[in-house]
């Protein structure tokens, strides 16, 4: 079903925020929110990014769009250079990649009509025509669930679901390959969660789109993403198929993250408890970024940095304990 | 119990009819979606709504032989903190930001009891040190905005430890923390369960914590307890239609599952409830009764209580 | 595109919360507020009369000495006249007449006339002075959120320079210069009277700009222009007709104080202008300062009213 033909390309993309304070900017330090991220994205897959907050999950999906614009590295979607990209063609660019976001309180308009938002693409990428943009609007909110006559109706009057349906349905307009979801489903309640999620792969399925998944919730990620990747203070340390990550995750972290997880159909089993918080990200540990929580902590982890290495075939993991 | 706003847009009946009670030791936890009243019921029990517009229209809340909900509001705030502690969802809006967390512990402290400074200091320690907090004598002389989102929350919930209350309202208290810090406090409220005999009302919408600390749950909807039973009988043998979909479409991490079921439809608006059973709506079971008659809670096997048309008045199943 | 099939996962029709167009919704909230529906009430009043009262009314200019200080109808006075001939005092009554039912002032002119006349310049100066202000404060509000950088704290110094000027002095100044014009006047507090409303919308641009429905915009590919007329300014529109009610009154008695101080046009008749006149007879025609101190003190309560109602309506937070 997934041909291996990578759709996106992500290569060693930095993101640094410059901190400074004062009247007279005096720099502080620099946040490393993405330091360093290397990803692909197979044409039809779901890729999961798990990670906690302040991880720079999200901070890497706005920089695939250039929403946020990247500090160094490559990023190459269907084989062109998006980031030396002109801004019409980062507009057309754009219309390819779509992005969906987490509050559907603050992700519409409020003072616009719901389908207004969902055909604001198609003024912008020029389909003409009142008649045929009012057509297509229609089709896509019937895509996503809800009735064609809403269109004219005001984001408050729908509830949290159905303003997520409608911020797919916007980003569905221009027949998007890709879709960055940044926790499409974390602010719903967990009965309207589940049809959110089965749209979402409903929709996939249908169109053979590909996801960029973000989530803090490894139980939602297990249900809709193909692989899974693991994210900590602005690094991959993780990244396996789904199956495999979930059966045997390699790095401690992942581990930590699974075993916080409550099942509730899981069995009683050892908890690790990570000890303390993530620290500042002004001022990351050295060696391993994990080493000040991690339960496994060897000698050369504050020293040396590990690699993101393939541990087992199309398993990799970034930790000294695979050598 | 009966909680009803009396807004300018109509009644927001928060709470329309939740009985339940809490033994010595036990951790009940309230498990319901947004807007569903689990909220309001714990503010409720201390009296802690805003009145107006809040009103409790009925009902009573016994503890230790005063009526909460009914006696004179001073009494009620004997209870407060003493008596009956709450740990809420947002440490960052809970604490005040000018003090530091020692000065704030010790106010606490201070407020039920009498403690020179040195005693005070020495408690609010040792309270911060339950909590795991390492360095809690440093951690007294910081304000809360060096403290990490997990700081934060545990020493809050040291804060309403701080008169020994024999019972904590925890209100949502890992809904804002990532999850590895969610362990750290549901280590920390277990402990607290075994060690001090706690009584626990815990609040959530996750009904996975659940499964990790409660004794029994409450399933509400709409304003009201549809289902009441120890946690492990809820799980497993669910007899409410909501807390069945409930469960049924909660992602789990242990099992594969190409669809997740769902529950058609939305929570419903506490201002305008629907008539008959709350939740008929949205049932896949609905008959004709639903609409028009809300069914009351009647016991179906020993402590598992449920209210729904389905099961008789004596309990038996009838549908 | 394969279309999906209906009955699949999620597709179930939903009905809606709630029901009402966005703007027929404020309304209803409005309504809910009395005090600000008598405000709109009133102010709808004084439209109506700015526009069509100086057609009905005689010529508040006109004067007529063989009736100086008339009182309104219903009251009378008493005029003690002194005859130097009979050295005697006579008193005599004199009561309101109803052709001249508010009175006259004391060179006979008809107070209706003349409060009708004022109506419509003190909302002339109110409406233009404060849109003048308030687009000037958008604009630049906008514009300095929307840029950043430098641009935006050129700006803001800018307009707390603006905000550190003694601005009813500058205007006795410029009004003192120029001579005093009701065009000068609505100029002057028009384009000082920015500062504010540049302040409020610059913070309130700079919230909206971070909100993920402005990033959802410009991931669509919609150009800075688009999200600014599109996004930015329909979303402060609340804000701007909220502040624009509430500054009106202020711009209304900064020009009555200017006529009262005696730098107001006098070419019109402004309720400045009358409680200018009115001031010197207080003992003998206290109706002439009174009555367009309540039509004043009416009018900017009346807005205030009507602003705070306003304000609640739009007020997202105050939803239930």
């Amino acid at each position: 079903m997934i041909n291996k033909v990578p759709l996106l390309q992500i290569k060693n993309l930095k993101k640094y925020y410059r901190v400074t304070a004062g009247l007279i900017p005096r720099p502080l330090g620099e946040i490393k929110a993405v330091d360093g991220v290397s990803l692909d994205i197979i044409e039809g897959e779901v890729l999961g990014l798990v990670g906690e907050s302040g991880c720079g999950k999200s901070t890497l999906g706005k920089a695939i769009l250039r929403l946020e614009e990247p500090t160094g590295g490559q990023i190459s979607f269907q084989g062109t250079d998006v980031l030396s990209l002109n801004k019409r063609d980062l507009r057309t660019l754009r219309g390819k990649i779509q992005i969906v976001f987490q509050d559907p309180d603050s992700s519409l308009d409020p003072r616009m009509p719901v389908g207004d938002s969902i055909g604001e693409a198609l003024i912008v990428h020029g389909v003409s025509g009142a008649g045929e943009r009012g057509r297509r609007v229609a089709r896509l909110m019937e895509k996503v669930g809800l009735e064609a006559g809403f269109a004219e109706r005001y984001p408050h009057e729908f509830s949290g679901g159905q303003r997520q349906r409608i911020g797919i349905a916007r980003a569905l307009a221009m027949d998007p390959r890709l879709i960055i979801a940044d926790e499409p489903v974390s602010a719903l309640d967990v009965s309207v969660q589940a049809q959110v999620l089965n749209l979402m792969m409903d929709i996939k399925d249908a169109d053979g789109l590909s996801y960029m998944f973000v989530s803090h919730d490894l139980a939602v990620v297990k249900y809709i993403a193909d692989r899974v990747a693991v994210m900590y203070m602005g690094q991959i340390v993780e990244l396996a198929d789904k199956e495999e990550l979930f059966r045997d995750p390699l790095h401690p972290y992942t581990e930590a993250l699974l075993s916080a997880v409550a099942g509730l159909r899981r069995g009683g089993g050892s908890r690790i408890l990570l000890s303390g918080d993530m620290p500042s990200p002004l001022k990351p540990p050295a060696g391993c970024r994990f080493h000040t929580r991690c339960h496994r902590v060897m000698e050369i982890c504050p020293v040396a940095e590990p690699a993101f290495r393939e541990v087992v075939p199309g398993h990799y993991a970034a930790c000294h304990l695979y050598p | 119990m009966k909680t009803w706003f009396y807004t300018r847009r109509g009644i927001v009946k928060a709470v329309n009819g939740v009985d339940f009670d809490l033994r010595q030791g036990e951790c009940l936890c309230l498990v319901g979606e947004s807007g569903c009243g689990k909220s309001v019921t714990a503010l409720s029990l201390l009296r802690l709504f805003d009145s107006p517009p809040g009103k409790i229209v009925s009902g009573k809340v016994m503890f230790a032989g005063i009526d909460l909900a009914n006696c004179p509001v001073e009494q009620v705030r004997r209870v407060r903190g003493k008596e009956i502690a709450m740990v809420f969802q947002n440490a960052q809006s809970a604490l005040n930001p000018v003090f530091t967390i020692g000065d704030q512990i010790m106010e606490q402290i201070n407020a039920h009891g009498r403690y020179n400074r040195a005693d005070a200091r020495k408690k609010a320690r040792l309270l911060l040190e339950e909590m795991n907090i390492p360095q809690a004598e440093n951690a007294l002389n910081m304000y809360p905005h060096q403290m990490s989102g997990g700081m934060k929350q545990r020493a809050m919930i040291a804060m309403g430890l701080s008169c020994d209350p024999s019972i904590l309202i925890a209100d949502e208290p890992t809904t804002a923390v990532d999850v590895t810090i969610r362990a750290q406090i549901m280590f920390i409220l277990q402990e607290l369960k075994t060690r001090r005999n706690m009584s626990i009302i815990f609040i959530t919408h996750d009904l996975s914590l659940v499964r990790e600390i409660g004794d029994r749950a409450a399933v509400i909807y709409g304003g009201r307890v549809v289902e009441i039973a120890p946690v492990e009988t809820i799980l497993t043998d669910p007899a409410h239609p909501y807390t069945r979909g409930l469960i049924a479409c909660l992602p789990d991490i242990s099992t594969n599952l190409k669809r997740l079921p769902s529950i058609p439809g939305n929570t419903p608006n506490p201002i305008d409830l629907p008539e008959g059973c709350t939740f008929h709506p949205r049932c896949r079971d609905v008959m004709d009764v639903c609409r028009s008659t809300e069914p009351a809670l009647v016991n179906i096997a020993g402590v598992h209580k449920v209210a729904c048309h389905l099961y008789d008045n004596a309990g038996a199943f009838i549908a | 595109m394969t279309e999906l099939k209906p009955g699949q996962g999620g597709r179930s029709r939903i009905p809606l919360r709630i029901s009402h167009r966005l703007w027929g919704y404020y309304w209803e909230r409005l309504q809910k507020n009395r005090l600000s529906l008598v405000g709109l009430g009133f102010i709808g009043f004084l439209v109506l009369t700015g526009i069509f009262g100086p057609l009905l009314v005689q010529d508040p200019q006109k004067t007529d000495f063989n009736i100086l200080n008339l009182p309104p109808l219903g009251f009378s006075i008493q005029e003690s006249i002194y005859d130097i001939k009979t050295n005697e005092i006579t008193t005599t009554m004199i009561e309101g007449r109803p052709e001249h039912p508010l009175g006259t002032d004391s060179k006979g002119r008809d107070m209706l006339a003349m409060l009708v006349s004022g109506a419509r310049i003190s909302l002339l100066v109110g409406l233009l002075a404060t849109g003048i202000a308030i687009f000037l404060g958008t604009f630049l509000g906008v514009l300095s959120a929307f840029l950043g950088g430098w641009v935006d704290n050129a700006l803001m110094r800018f307009t707390d320079i603006m905000m550190t000027f003694p601005f009813f002095l500058l205007l006795v100044l410029i009004v003192f210069i120029f001579g005093p014009s009701l065009a000068i006047i609505v100029l002057v507090i028009g384009l000082t009277g920015w500062t504010g409303a540049a302040r409020l919308i610059r913070s309130e641009a700079l919230s909206l700009r971070t909100r993920d429905f402005i990033t959802a915009s410009k991931a669509l590919g919609a150009s800075d222009t688009r999200v600014i007329f599109n996004h930015l300014i329909p979303n402060v529109s609340s804000l701007i007709i909220v502040m624009a009610s509430l500054s009106i009154p202020g711009v209304i008695m900064a020009e009555a104080s200017l006529s009262f101080i005696g730098l107001g046009d006098p070419m019109s008749t402004s309720w400045g202008t009358i409680l200018n006149t009115g001031q010197h007879s207080l003992d003998s025609a206290w109706w002439v300062a009174v009555e367009p101190g309540i039509m004043l003190f009416l009018t900017v309560l009346s807005f205030n009213f009507f602003g705070d109602g306003l304000r609640d309506a739009f007020d997202p937070k105050a939803s239930v």
